[in-house]
């Protein structure tokens, strides 16, 4: 896994730390109970802090699996 | 903090800890604000079991006129202009035009109106913690932004006699908006397109920023109680060994001016019950007849004791603490020499030591700011400004008893004691004594006002304050007891005993007054042993001839009349 995905998975944790870190990456908005519009700003949020980058509230919506967020981070601020 | 600080911090609460129930108002989404206001409020109170609730989203009055559990520690508003009228938000569009300005400010009027009398209604008991708005107006007003308008001082106008309604209440505070401009950023504190797509107004610094004034409120610092300060080039400009009383100097015109402002700041503290004190490498004949000068700005009166010579100071500070009687951790050091600061510091780390900026210019506002921090208080007690007197005569007292035996001594002394059970309850005094007394305290618990009030609604509870004086004068109120009265036995859930007040037999005269009062056989004491409650151990070791201590403590009135010392107060009690 790269250091991307890693750092991910510890904003991840922050947010839902009922998540184990194996199902982590297969997190997906339909099946974490804890991931409500709440959560989803929250996660924003910490990943912001932790990448030191700014998203787009636009895509909150979009943004709802693990996999799509690690896509959106490396499309739209090229980290990979 | 960083947001994912505060998650990680509320992901440790403790769920079996006692409840500190928060109520946050506020009108926008509050979910970070909530995420900060818990996490600074659990570093303040380790081990409570902390939850916040918010309000109703964009009701913020409606919120705070809910505000009716008995339960609730504190409620906390993030106000907001947008919560006064919704035009002054940028989620509605109302009307910026000149013909809404009236209806706006009579808007804002009613509802500050509304808040104040919500607030007034919330018991006292429940701590009010209120965050004046901290965010910009909305450029609705006709002039120019770089105009303050009539309209524009109208609303100011109405906010600011609002907050001066409502700091009268004592279990109100409001956040200081100037210190909140200072670590807050005034042009980046709105995240307007958060509050489009969210209702989240504030970027997250902001509401970080915020949610610690409110918690500093609700769980404010333990003030320190005395200063020990240096004399030359600290109190005043100048080493008056070297060039004379007459030539040091803390005036405009010589340039010094920074130890006049230290000089009148020690004053005021002093009249706020902050014990003062000398350590200085001097002679002490010169440093007595510089301070009895009389445009000296410290009354000398104010400064107890003198540690003038030129032995290390801190060995001066260490006779200080015993002739105080309190705790380093409660004392400030202030000398103009790192060095010296550092040789206090070695030997007591405990004692805050800080550098006097005799240099600095610069640094003179927030130095002398820290000071008024570090012992600030939202009120002054009458306690206080009895408690340096009390210290004199206590070393009066030390004094007059050497060579004499103690009941020889005692039974001269014109004592008194006065048990209070009719407003020792609702007297803030008992909690403050309950809350900062280490030394004789049954089990060192610390309570807020609502956990207070809530032991006190039992109808079977007793509190009872002891007021004493002699004939060196009046220690003012000194000891606190609660406790309550069931199937026979007393039970006593917290005793206290200020230091001040300790070998006058006080203890077991409070011991004999419950007894009596209560026609008991027994008493059961709510002990537990703490690193500082070495005095009320022995106290206790002594009249149970028990070693160690073992919790609950019981003491039958047998065996507290077989070990109590005869007692000479003249007693009474309301």
């Amino acid at each position: 896994m790269n250091d991307t995905n890693q750092r991910l998975i510890k904003c991840f944790q922050t947010v839902f730390p009922d998540l184990s870190e194996a199902q982590i990456p297969l997190a997906q908005q339909s099946n974490t109970k804890d991931w409500d519009s709440v959560a989803a700003i929250t996660l924003v949020n910490v990943i912001e802090e932790e990448f030191g980058i700014e998203l787009d509230l636009d895509k909150l919506a979009d943004l709802d699996s693990f996999d799509k967020v690690s896509a959106y981070l490396k499309a739209e601020h090229a980290i990979a | 903090m960083k947001l994912t600080e505060a998650l990680k911090i509320n992901q440790q609460v403790a769920a079996d800890g006692a409840s500190f129930a928060v109520t946050l108002a506020c009108g926008f989404t509050p979910m970070h604000v909530k995420t900060f206001l818990t996490a600074h409020l659990l570093n303040a109170l380790p081990g409570r079991n902390v939850v916040v609730e918010p309000g109703l989203y964009g009701n913020l009055v409606g919120t705070v006129e809910g505000t009716l559990s008995p339960d609730l520690q504190a409620i906390a508003i993030a106000l907001e202009w947008a919560d006064l009228d919704q035009r002054l938000g940028y989620r509605q569009t109302g009307g910026w035009s000149p013909a809404d300005l009236t209806d706006i400010i009579t808007n804002v009027g009613q509802m500050l109106h509304r808040l104040d009398a919500a607030i007034k209604r919330i018991r006292p008991s429940t701590k009010v913690v209120v965050s004046l708005p901290t965010l910009a107006l909305p450029p609705v007003f006709v002039a120019p932004s770089f105009q303050a308008s009539e309209a524009e001082m109208r609303l100011e106008q109405s906010l600011v006699n609002f907050a001066a309604s409502i700091a009268q209440c004592s279990h109100v505070s409001i956040v200081n908006r100037q210190r909140l401009d200072e670590v807050s950023n005034r042009l980046d504190r709105l995240d307007l397109k958060a509050e489009l797509l969210t209702g989240l107004s504030y970027k997250i610094p902001h509401a970080d920023q915020v949610s610690a004034a409110l918690a500093r409120l609700i769980c404010p610092l333990v003030p320190k109680k005395g200063l020990i300060t240096d004399l030359d080039d600290t109190l005043w400009s100048g080493i008056v060994g070297e060039i004379g009383s007459s030539a040091v100097s803390w005036d405009l015109e010589s340039h010094s001016q920074i130890h006049g402002l230290y000089q009148q700041l020690l004053q005021a503290l002093a009249g706020q019950g902050v014990l003062l004190a000398i350590a200085s490498k001097n002679n002490l004949d010169v440093a007595q007849k510089t301070l009895a000068r009389p445009d000296v700005l410290l009354s000398p009166d104010k400064i107890f004791p003198l540690e003038v010579h030129w032995r290390p100071k801190s060995g001066s500070v260490e006779r200080i603490l015993k002739t105080w009687n309190i705790g380093a951790d409660s004392v400030i050091f202030v000398d103009d020499s790192p060095m010296e600061l550092a040789e206090v510091k070695a030997a007591h780390p405990a004692v805050e030591c800080i550098l006097f900026p005799k240099a600095d210019y610069a640094a003179v506002p927030a130095f002398l700011r820290n000071l008024r921090d570090l012992f600030g208080k939202s009120r002054i007690a009458e306690e206080d400004s009895l408690r340096l007197e009390s210290i004199r005569r206590g070393a009066d007292f030390q004094q007059a008893s050497e060579g004499a035996t103690p009941d020889a001594f005692l039974e001269q002394m014109k004592a008194s004691v006065l048990l209070d059970f009719s407003t020792a309850g609702a007297d803030p005094r008992s909690l403050e004594l309950v809350n900062k007394t280490n030394q004789f305290n049954l089990n060192g618990r610390r309570y807020t006002e609502n956990d207070w009030s809530k032991e006190l609604n039992d109808p079977s509870t007793f509190v009872v304050s002891v007021a004493y004086q002699d004939k060196f004068g009046s220690l003012g109120k000194v000891a606190v007891l609660r406790g309550k009265q069931q199937n026979g036995a007393l039970q006593v859930a917290s005793w206290v005993m200020s230091c001040r007040a300790f070998a006058r037999r006080i203890e077991f005269q409070c011991l004999r007054v419950l007894f009596d009062r209560f026609h008991a056989d027994s008493i059961i004491f709510d002990f537990e042993g703490t690193p500082k409650n070495a005095p009320l151990q022995d106290f206790f070791k002594d009249i149970l001839s028990e070693t160690p201590l073992v919790a609950p403590v019981g003491l039958s009135r047998q065996a507290f009349e077989s070990k109590c010392p005869p007692l000479y107060h003249a007693v009474s009690t309301n």
